[in-house]
């Protein structure tokens, strides 16, 4: 115990007053603000690229407008006329065929690739890497590539069957109206598929061995096992990805663009192309070709609201 | 149960065998055509002398490309873009995504929410807005201005992914370095981005490939060949007949070799990354 005249305690030392650098240094090192400011630029590239955008394309969707010009507001008069325009009606059917059918096959052929690459075998590795090539390389490199095959008088699919007297003559893959649509999404299953594959293998090697196991002990059949084992596990992994997909695939305009840019006769039209038509081609109708990808919105919103759920869900289990 | 399990599981093998002789040719055959079709010449390519398989190989269809055409500008292009868009975004989605991953601050389970949104909106939607306003800022037909669109599209994805590697790495670790004197930032540096580095080399990959890949931003935004990235840049050599499929198909497998090479190389570390984000396909 420190006795009070005779032995001088150490006197706190009176801090130095903080220079202004230290200060700003130590309002900025708080949790709050730092935050904020490392977010900073993330949230200006948010706000400037998607949601002002995002606004903007709505405001015009209510006008007439062109490009460089200001718009004059017109009220719902863009929507009443894609209501009553018979090309956008099909669009909206080839749309839903298009997706629907390139998003199942991929689906099914995604599964057979991921489980045929999950067995066990020589040189699995080398197989499942070259399956899964299509997927990276760029999408238009692809539709140019099938363009080709696809091609009326040298394509190797007509070169193919001409040389072997399958047919007589050759057959238009993509200027058929009642072929294109099917040519196209053939396209569009060669390239989306290993995406499936890859989120399927994931899940596959996520499964426990010893559920089999299990199940073989208990009698269960190879076909029992696939069911109620592998396929029960997959489930929230099929569910994730249908949603995903059905996003990017109704919404990405390549393939149909590059092969046949929704011809023949608007057979192969979808709602990315009607809207770079309208917006971009020729007639400059911005307004219109907004509210042609803003039509098909309410359906991504509920796509998008689950998704977004379920992502931030999985991550915090 | 009819078949014996060693019979069924027999089956099974070989019906998995067969299948992935099918998957093979379905993959490879598109991918020979393009390569066979690259290496002959024109007479080989058309008409009644067309063959299957290349008689007299040739790489004049390499030359022309890379000597005939702007092909060189639009590759010099697109690695331009490319780099500059995933340099941004990989730092920018760094900070975001350690803010959210780490700092406690009102507003973070929001922001987080608001990434996952944004990387859900199809560009689709997008393009007409935004071609209205990069031409309003005089950015059409620019390089910085293409590197910046993409920003749209990478930095919520990257800040996405990187949010959920940063959560996993042990908090114990920083919070030792912030005991030793460091501050948030070079905790940051020294500490999570070394451990976080498998997962930033996806995050490029992402950034770079779809950049790299990218075709209606880049159609729509350019209209000379000074700014045309490879995408749009073939998409018009078709179109407007500059030259056939020899060389078409020639440049096709220039353009596609960086993204397949850096897929291979990363492969293991891509499949992951799919899991963890979800991803564009």
């Amino acid at each position: 115990m420190a006795t009070s005249s005779t032995v001088s305690l150490p006197v706190p030392q009176v801090r130095k007053p903080l220079s202004f650098r230290q200060k700003l240094e130590r309002f900025l090192m708080q949790d709050g603000i730092l935050g904020y400011l490392f977010l900073l630029p993330a949230l200006a590239v948010i706000l400037g690229l998607v949601a002002y955008p995002f606004v903007n394309a709505i405001v015009m969707t209510f006008q007439a407008k062109t490009a460089g010009a200001p718009g004059r507001f017109i009220g719902l008069a863009n929507y009443a006329e894609l209501l009553r325009n018979e090309v956008f009606l099909r669009t909206v059917w080839n749309t839903f065929v298009y997706t629907g059918l390139g998003v199942g096959i991929k689906f099914c052929i995604g599964l057979c690739m991921a489980l045929v690459l999950n067995q066990e075998r020589f040189c699995n590795n080398l197989f499942r890497s070259f399956l899964l090539i299509p997927w990276a390389v760029p999408t238009v490199i692809s539709a140019l590539n099938w363009r080709w095959i696809y091609d009326d008088a040298s394509g190797l699919i007509n070169n193919v069957l001409v040389r072997f007297n399958l047919i007589g003559e050759s057959i238009s893959w993509l200027s058929d109206p009642n072929l294109a649509m099917f040519s196209v999404i053939a396209v569009v299953v060669w390239q989306g598929t290993p995406f499936f594959t890859m989120a399927f293998l994931a899940g596959l090697q996520a499964i426990p061995k010893e559920l089999y196991e299990a199940a073989e002990i208990d009698g269960a059949s190879i076909l029992q096992q696939f069911w109620y084992i592998t396929i029960a596990r997959l489930r929230p992994i099929f569910i994730t990805v249908v949603m995903l997909q059905t996003i990017f695939t109704s919404s990405s305009i390549n393939f149909v663009y590059i092969l046949t840019n929704g011809g023949p006769a608007d057979r192969t039209q979808i709602f990315p192309t009607l809207s770079y038509n309208l917006a971009l081609g020729g007639a400059q109708r911005l307004g219109m070709g907004a509210a042609v990808s803003l039509f098909f919105f309410p359906i991504l919103v509920v796509f998008i609201y689950f998704l977004t759920r379920r992502m931030l869900r999985e991550r915090e289990d | 149960m009819t078949l014996s399990m060693t019979t069924s599981r027999r089956l099974v093998k070989g019906v998995g065998n067969l299948t992935l002789l099918f998957l093979l040719l379905w993959t490879a055959i598109p991918f020979y055509w393009m390569v066979a079709t690259s290496l002959k010449h024109d007479r080989e390519i058309y008409g009644y002398e067309a063959t299957l398989i290349p008689q007299q190989p040739t790489l004049s269809n390499y030359s022309r490309i890379l000597q005939e055409t702007p092909y060189l500008l639009f590759l010099r292009n697109s690695v331009t873009v490319a780099v500059g868009s995933t340099l941004a975004s990989v730092v920018i989605a760094c900070l975001g995504a350690y803010a959210i991953a780490r700092l406690k601050f009102p507003g973070r389970a929001l922001l987080a929410r608001g990434l996952v949104v944004t990387y859900l909106v199809p560009a689709s939607l997008l393009f007409i807005p935004l071609f209205a306003i990069m031409s309003a800022l005089r950015l059409t037909d620019t390089l910085h201005g293409l590197a910046l669109a993409y920003l749209g599209a990478d930095v919520p994805f990257c800040t996405w992914l990187l949010m959920g590697y940063f959560a996993s790495i042990p908090v114990e670790l920083e919070e030792a370095a912030l005991v030793d004197g460091c501050n948030r930032i070079s905790a940051l540096v020294r500490v999570v981005l070394p451990l976080a580095l498998p997962a930033i080399v996806v995050v490029i990959f992402f950034s770079f490939t779809r950049s790299w890949n990218e075709f209606l931003y880049a159609h729509v935004f350019t209209s000379t060949n000074q700014a045309r990235t490879i995408t749009t840049g073939l998409a018009i050599f078709m179109n407007e007949d500059v030259f056939f499929w020899g060389p078409l198909m020639a440049s096709t497998i220039i353009s596609a070799i960086p993204p397949v090479a850096m897929f291979l190389i990363l492969q293991r570390g891509v499949v992951q990354g799919l899991t963890l984000g979800g991803v564009k396909g």
